[in-house]
């Protein structure tokens, strides 16, 4: 009994010391050199895109300016985002940049609630929340694709395939009600030369779908193309869907998003033709060289640039307002239709040279910066 | 020998008090090392210290109703699903009528109505709780996010005005809502027979069957417990973040296994089960998990303060498990 208690005491006295070492640790570490922090609120950790983002945040960035980020784990709903934005606050930080979407409105009310900075680096709010928001002092700005953009996108790549003959396709639809998909779906159906309910009227389409939920096919006439199948949703949830997609053999598969996560291997495998709106990874270069996947539009890492610029600015009273309004800037997509085209991309946004460096983003950094030249950057790049 | 006895009785019974104290105590520390951390590295404690309660006050909750779940020597895997669905059918009904009243009545009845499901599949199949509990997880979980996707909320959830229940996201309200369940729950775990019968069930539920206690009985009392505890995480859910998302609550399930383990309970259950356990141990992971966080820069790799949190996890199921391997019967 004797040995069991001293054994119980040696236990119960490592867990303390465990914990003492790392506090300890604590103290050990130097302080550094006072800079503004920003946290970034992430809901990817782990995908190209995001990791590409980051790298160009915490490499590129924080070397060129005295800035240092402080990224959170994967948050997967609301209750995490609000607490990491507490936290954030709790450390110190002046900004928040959020690349994660469950819930924009209330990160942007805690922003203001502690007084941080806040900008959307990827996406938009929805319209009418943007025009409840927009003169929050807080709310320093949101850059991404429009709505329109979306549209545009999703014409393009419909027109692409219509232009190069194609008999049959199937599209994917990701996560329809999801705004940006319903509408680069809309843009697809269109572009195809298709009617769905009887018009191709873009506003009148769009308007169906958020109505339908989802596209259904028994409204799409398409003369041109034909629309072999149709499906939506998580990748893992929708196997028996994308098979059922492939034993219908259509000559391309569309996707308005996602299906170079969920898709690449099986579509590869299939030899069926696809396209995606995505952005310029190295696993998407590859699906191009060496895959089938003929049409991307996308993103390039250092996109996030300019929200960063609009950030520093607020941090150091220097706001770049529109009218007395956040910023709301649409970037557009890049189109590669081959690998050549994917290779120029992905190399002149390198990591040691990024689009947005350092002396581009220099020009809108500082007291003197209109808006309207804040806007060209964005739109010319 | 009656002196020998006396010695065995007078030894197990100051291990007893040892292992009773101990998740207390790991508490303290673990509260005073992580007001270390804070104050070491120039963070705002007062912050952080709601936020810790923010974090803790859903899951002890939650953990507090499935208290009586353990004690049976059962687990029910899906009640981070349970707090999902019913979070979600709240928001619907909100935002279907208006009405604020019937939208928590939607979230009690559907937190308790998911958990009696639980119970109910259980005895019709003769199948152990467990088992129910693991397909009723994908089964609450896919229906809350078939819900919550074809409503709109995709990416973004559905959500509740946010101005309806801010009123409500503040410590001395949380702090009410969790004594008076914990108060309620303390009561008909120690001081009435429902509590001593459940945790005869855990112990040796053939002798208790034979004693005339009804099993189907108390595992329906247990599960309506749980999913009152369930219906109170979903709304305090709901007041911290008006959203909900196929996402929400999604980590509430394993936690409340590790909580309550935390707290000193064992996970067989029966008579060594503690109510207080949840609100012990669902504070210490909490602090603990956060503590990690702090210490080991979040910037320098995912995933290690979830390894350390594990391997901790694992010591003190082990230091724990050393009283219970005595030849003496719990007293």
């Amino acid at each position: 009994m004797k040995a069991k208690y001293a054994n119980f005491a040696k236990k119960a006295t490592a867990l303390v010391l465990v914990g003492a070492v790392l506090t300890g640790s604590v103290f050990a570490r130097p302080k550094k050199a006072k800079n503004v922090k920003i946290g970034v609120l992430v809901s990817d950790v782990s995908g190209e895109e995001a990791l590409g983002f980051r790298a160009y945040y915490e490499k590129y960035i924080a070397s060129a300016y005295n800035v240092t980020f402080k990224y959170t784990e994967q948050l997967t709903n609301a209750e995490e985002e609000k607490s990491a934005i507490e936290k954030f606050a709790a450390q110190g930080c002046k900004a928040i940049i959020s690349l994660s979407s469950s819930d924009r409105v209330t990160q942007l009310q805690t922003c203001s609630d502690y007084k941080l900075y806040y900008a959307i680096a990827s996406g938009m709010l929805e319209d009418d929340q943007y025009e409840q928001y927009k003169n929050n002092p807080y709310f320093v700005g949101q850059i991404g694709p429009s709505m329109e953009t979306e549209f545009q996108a999703g014409l393009e790549m419909g027109r692409y395939f219509a232009a190069k003959g194609v008999k049959s396709v199937s599209i994917y639809g990701a996560f329809i009600p999801n705004p940006m998909h319903v509408y680069r779906t809309a843009g697809v159906l269109i572009g195809l030369g298709a009617t769905y309910g009887g018009t191709n009227d873009k506003n009148a389409v769009v308007g169906q779908l958020f109505g339908d939920s989802r596209v259904n096919v028994a409204k799409i006439s398409s003369p041109k193309v034909a629309i072999k199948s149709y499906f939506q949703g998580f990748g893992e949830t929708t196997t028996d869907e994308l098979n059922a997609a492939i034993q219908a053999k259509p000559d391309a598969f569309l996707s308005v998003g996602m299906a170079t996560t969920f898709f690449t291997s099986q579509l590869n495998a299939a030899g069926i033709e696809f396209s995606d709106i995505d952005s310029f990874t190295s696993g998407n270069g590859k699906a191009m060289k060496d895959g089938k996947l003929v049409y991307l539009a996308g993103k390039y890492s250092s996109s996030i640039g300019p929200i960063f610029a609009a950030v520093i600015n607020a941090v150091n009273g220097n706001s770049i307002r529109d009218k007395g309004n956040a910023i709301s800037l649409s970037q557009n997509y890049l189109v590669a239709k081959n690998y050549a085209d994917f290779d120029k991309f992905y190399t002149s946004d390198s990591g040691s040279s990024p689009i947005f460096d350092k002396s581009k983003l220099d020009s809108v950094i500082g007291s003197n910066v209109s808006y309207e030249a804040f806007k060209s950057l964005v739109e010319n790049n | 020998m009656e002196n020998q006895n006396k010695k065995k009785i007078g030894k197990y019974r100051i291990q007893e008090i040892m292992l009773t104290l101990m998740p207390g105590i790991a508490l303290l520390v673990l509260f005073l090392m992580f007001c270390i951390a804070v104050i070491s590295k120039e963070y705002m404690l007062s912050l952080y210290l709601k936020i810790i309660f923010n974090e803790g006050v859903v899951l002890a909750l939650v953990a507090t109703g499935a208290v009586f779940i353990y004690t049976l020597g059962s687990f029910d895997i899906s009640l981070g699903a349970s707090t999902l669905l019913s979070a979600t059918l709240g928001v619907m009904t909100y935002n279907t009528t208006e009405n604020l009243a019937l939208m928590i009545i939607v979230i009690f009845a559907t937190g308790i109505g998911c958990s009696l499901l639980s119970s109910l599949l259980a005895s019709v199949f003769n199948i152990p709780v467990f088992v129910t509990t693991v397909a009723m997880m994908s089964v609450l979980s896919a229906i809350s996010a078939q819900l919550i996707t074809s409503n709109g909320g995709a990416l973004g959830g559905i959500s509740i005005p946010a101005t309806l229940l801010k009123g409500l996201d503040n410590p001395p309200f949380k702090i009410v809502v969790l004594a008076l369940w914990f108060a309620i729950c303390l009561f008909v775990f120690n001081f009435t027979k429902v509590g001593r019968k459940q945790k005869f069930l855990g112990g040796n539920p053939v002798c208790a069957q034979l004693t005339g206690i009804s099993v189907n009985k108390y595992a329906i009392i247990a599960f309506v417990m749980a999913g009152i505890g369930v219906a109170l995480g979903a709304f305090l859910t709901i007041v911290y973040t008006p959203s909900v998302t196929t996402g929400t609550a999604g980590s509430i399930g394993m936690n409340i296994l590790v909580a309550i383990v935390f707290g000193g309970m064992p996970i067989s259950g029966g008579p060594r089960s503690k109510i207080y356990s949840s609100l012990v141990g669902g504070f210490s992971y909490i602090l603990l998990t956060n503590f990690l966080k702090i210490v080991i820069d979040g910037n320098a790799g995912y995933g290690i303060s979830q390894i350390i949190s594990a391997v901790f996890f694992l010591l003190v199921v082990y230091i724990a498990s050393m009283n219970y391997r005595t030849k003496m019967l719990p007293r």
